[in-house]
């Protein structure tokens, strides 16, 4: 499907495909993209690291209501699922139709159980009392959060279009182990950006006796 | 493979056999009239668009221009409302930027770029009609705020509930251009999100976010290109400096959009849903969306400039006679000049309080970039110096851009020095300096650039006494217009302020300066006219008639769809320049033929695609306004975005075979030259 079709013919200056170059050149603004939101959030907590006051009036601190253990477990979910990714891709250039299919049906299972797990999670710090509403934490955290979250289901549809285009017999060959790679550059970036999301959202609030703002509760909270 | 299914070659489009695309719909190749319009993908028809729409819309900011100097040439004057002046001059800063000068520029990109590095198109070019529409439709929707301004100030609304409800009731937006926290944005605790200005704020919101996703898309794109399409033996360093400039433009539109994007939608998500990222009484910090806005709206201003630079580069060089001075110093200046550009930004904040080391560290960079832009200066004079020079309007209006540009980045070194310019933030000085950065130069290379390439677009020749007199007319004009306003800004007269008291000594040279407004006012609709004339009914002229050094001039005028017949090879920099007087000519691939020239198929769905954000622009600020249901709207605008991108995926790329004349007749030479 590209728009170039007589790329056989003739082939590009630098060797790199176009669809290629143009999803590394994505990749580069979203991480300005990225970049934004994380600083947002870095900057807001230094300002106030105390957390944030729920609708009882109670003063509430972010490691109370992080269950860190939960979140690790997404984590590793997503980083396996870059696993899986990556042995799609390499089984579509190895021609492997079926392995494909197995490999990126498995992908599509664990981006949903992450984006189940962020629901969860939403759905319980909103009963906690953190809104978007009531503090500026709460609009930082679920913005930024909420971002890598569509992210990631627009790979999770993607990637779900990609598995049942694949039945059509037209996602073969030299572009279609293309058009995987691509979907798998998008997947492998939507999770490293997770990576460092997690370390500097959710990981640092433990560093410390107090946190690493200064204030807030011991890390063995709750 | 759909595309296997080629038909057989034609000699124009319209004898092409109906053709289904894989979903089964009829391509519409064989278009012609509004249809083919509406659905191309060739590069230089989407590049008239652009051009089209920029012009339109200059004429708009024009208007506004003059509606806030007629207001301003006598004291205490009551020819518009506060409030409205507020709305024209935020219409007139963000129209001029994002709908006029931006577009006009991608106008060029896109006519340009392909033909100067030897391809036939873009590399994705129906990606390329979604930019077009993508930013049709967003400045529609920014625009559109001025009718629902005028109903509500006619009456139209009162008999509404919701209106009852609003109680700031700006409907175009009043905010400046670059709409400053906590005034764009809320006050109140817990989610109340009271709001200081009405829903223009949220027009501009959504407006900006989809102009910016039509100003990212084009820019992959072209980077793309240029990266990735170059016709053999064209090098980085043998690129014409205009293609150099749109690579560095692009580079820093995908690098410094993000940005304002994220501050958008956490603006958004302040105004909308109640969030708290620049609201004050939560611990909002406004002063972050300055950071933000700025760190974005500074790369802006060289995104803005850049071009212009570019087209200087081609035109003194042409009508000198000589090749660029120091062509590899231009080329690294301008990357230079992006560079730096993203580390300047907090010279717009010098009033905000940053300390002492991040003010000095920021005066040193502003000075810092200087540097370049005057090596781009004295590379310019080297051009000219010593040339044969002949006068035409595009060079008279390049030589201007020299002098007036350079006006412009004296006083803009004054702004680099802190205290000096705290005593001018905020003053009439900051309105004459970036007037004459982006008038006297941004406008004026624009308007070069369109009189040198005009008799290759329509393969018509301007009119050139009265290109003159418009060229006189804008830089008379503009001199007069913005010279005093140095003087005013010195004196005290604040920007954004709607009238101003008699007996501070500003009276005389605001009349002055509104004298000047009409006559570029009139320099420049004589210009359009003039230039709008001539790709209707101008006089024909040849296909090179300015004796070009591009490949774009080796080209028949108007320039056939599939470029080049046989895709060139080049030998060195100024490879038609060479090929005419030097030694080394234009070789040529041995493509073609019979089976003709490989060109993509037209299609619908990047225009249904774009369609999606005309619904989400509308629904974004009725969300804000609270009409009921008005939620829908945007989610409905977004299926819309989703279904024709998907389409647009299952389509396939079709495409279809033409031949080309030189199958017939060709006076091409077809050895290659020296390697």
């Amino acid at each position: 499907m590209s728009d170039t079709a007589a790329a056989h013919e003739a082939p590009t200056s630098t060797g790199i495909d176009h669809k290629k170059l143009i999803m590394w050149l994505f990749l580069a603004s979203d991480c300005m993209f990225f970049g934004t939101l994380i600083s947002t959030h870095l900057l807001y907590r230094k300002l106030f690291p105390a957390g944030f006051t729920d609708a009882e009036g109670h003063q509430r601190f972010i490691q109370n209501l992080f269950n860190i253990e939960l979140t690790s477990f997404s984590t590793f979910i997503l980083l396996m699922s870059s696993f899986l990714m990556a042995l799609a891709v390499s089984a579509m250039h190895k021609g492997q139709i079926k392995s494909f299919r197995r490999n990126v049906l498995g992908v599509i299972f664990f981006g949903v159980i992450f984006l189940g797990c962020q629901v969860y999670e939403f759905t319980h710090f909103y009963h906690e009392g953190l809104t978007i509403q009531n503090s500026v934490l709460g609009s930082t955290f679920y913005v930024l959060t909420g971002t890598h979250g569509t992210h990631v289901a627009i790979g999770v549809l993607w990637l779900i279009m990609m598995y049942f285009y694949s039945f059509t017999g037209k996602l073969g060959g030299h572009m279609g182990a293309l058009d995987v790679e691509i979907a798998g550059l998008y997947w492998h970036f939507v999770d490293i950006v997770w990576i460092i999301i997690f370390t500097a959202v959710y990981l640092v609030e433990y560093l410390g006796p107090n946190g690493i703002w200064g204030t807030g509760l011991p890390a063995v909270a709750k | 493979m759909s595309h296997d299914s080629h038909h057989a070659p034609v000699a124009c489009k319209t004898e092409l056999a109906p053709e289904r695309s894989d979903l089964g719909l009829i391509r519409p190749d064989r278009a012609t009239g509004w249809i083919d319009w509406l659905t191309t993908v060739d590069h230089k028809k989407i590049g008239i668009l652009y051009g089209a729409f920029a012009m339109f819309y200059f004429l708009v900011g024009g208007v506004e221009a003059l509606a806030i100097r007629t207001q301003l040439a006598r004291p205490d004057n009551d020819f518009v409302t506060a409030r409205m002046y507020n709305q024209l001059f935020t219409m007139h800063g963000t129209t001029m930027i994002f709908l006029g000068v931006m577009p006009l520029s991608a106008a060029f990109f896109n006519f340009l770029v392909p033909l100067q590095i030897g391809a036939r198109d873009v590399a994705f070019p129906r990606l390329n009609a979604f930019s077009l529409w993508t930013f049709v439709f967003g400045a529609f929707v920014l625009n559109a705020s001025w009718f629902f301004e005028f109903a509500h100030l006619a009456g139209w609304f009162n008999s509404f509930e919701w209106h009852k409800a609003l109680v700031y009731t700006d409907f175009a937006p009043a905010n400046g251009w670059f709409s400053y926290a906590p005034l764009s944005g809320t006050f109140g605790q817990n989610g109340q999100a009271l709001r200081f200005t009405g829903v223009g704020t949220d027009f501009w919101i959504i407006g900006i976010q989809v102009l910016g996703i039509a100003s990212l898309a084009a820019s992959f794109n072209f980077i793309c290109t240029i990266i990735n399409m170059r016709a053999k033996g064209m090098t980085m360093m043998r690129l014409p400096v205009f293609t150099w400039m749109t690579l560095v433009t692009a580079v820093l539109i995908i690098l410094a959009f993000p940005a304002i994007t994220v501050a958008l939608i956490e603006l958004m998500f302040d105004r909308t849903f109640g969030a708290n990222f620049f609201n004050p009484s939560a611990g909002g910090q406004p002063v972050l969306w300055q950071h933000l806005f700025w760190i974005f709206g500074h790369p802006e201003v060289y995104i803005l400039v850049l071009p212009a630079m570019g087209i200087v580069s081609e035109v003194l060089p042409t009508f000198s006679g000589k090749s660029l001075f120091g062509y590899p110093i231009i080329v690294f200046s301008g990357a230079v000049i992006g560079f730096l550009g993203f580390a300047v930004w907090s010279h717009h904040m010098f009033t905000t309080g940053l300390g002492p080391v991040p003010t000095a560290a920021f005066s040193l960079l502003t000075m810092a970039i200087a540097v370049p832009t005057g090596v781009k200066i004295f590379n310019w004079l080297g051009t000219i110096w010593g040339g044969r020079i002949r006068f035409t309007p595009p060079m008279v209006l390049a030589l201007g851009f020299i002098w007036m540009f350079m006006c412009g980045g004296f006083s803009g070194v004054m702004h680099s020095a802190a205290p000096a310019d705290s005593q001018q933030q905020d003053s009439y000085f900051v309105i004459a300096h970036f007037h004459y950065v982006l008038l006297g130069g941004v406008l004026l290379g624009l308007m070069a650039g369109l009189y040198f390439w005009f008799p290759k677009i329509f393969g018509r020749m301007p009119n050139a006494p009265i290109a003159y007199i418009a060229s006189g007319l804008v830089i008379l004009g503009f001199n007069v217009a913005f010279g005093p306003m140095h003087y005013l800004g010195l004196a005290g007269q604040p920007r954004r302020t709607h009238t101003y008291h008699a007996g501070n000594g500003w009276e005389q040279w605001n009349y002055v300066a509104t004298i000047g407004a009409y006559i570029l006012g009139i320099g420049v609709a004589l210009a359009f006219v003039n230039l709008v004339w001539t790709a209707f009914r101008g006089k024909k002229c040849s296909n090179d008639p300015w004796d070009g050094r591009t490949l774009e001039w080796s080209l028949p005028s108007p320039v056939p769809e599939y470029n080049f017949a046989q895709a060139p090879i080049v030998a060195t920099r100024d490879a038609f320049f060479e090929d005419k007087h030097g030694s080394k000519r234009i070789g040529s691939e041995p493509d073609g033929g019979e089976a003709g020239v490989h060109m993509p198929s037209q299609s619908w769905m990047p225009l249904v695609a774009s369609a999606g954000f005309l619904f989400i622009g509308f629904g974004m600020p009725m969300m804000a306004m609270g009409i009921p249901h008005a939620g829908w709207m945007v989610i409905g605008g977004l299926g819309v975005l989703f279904l024709g991108i998907w389409l647009w995926a299952l389509e396939g790329p079709g495409g279809y075979m033409l031949k080309t004349p030189v199958n017939r007749d060709a006076p091409v030479p077809t050895e290659t030259a020296a390697h």
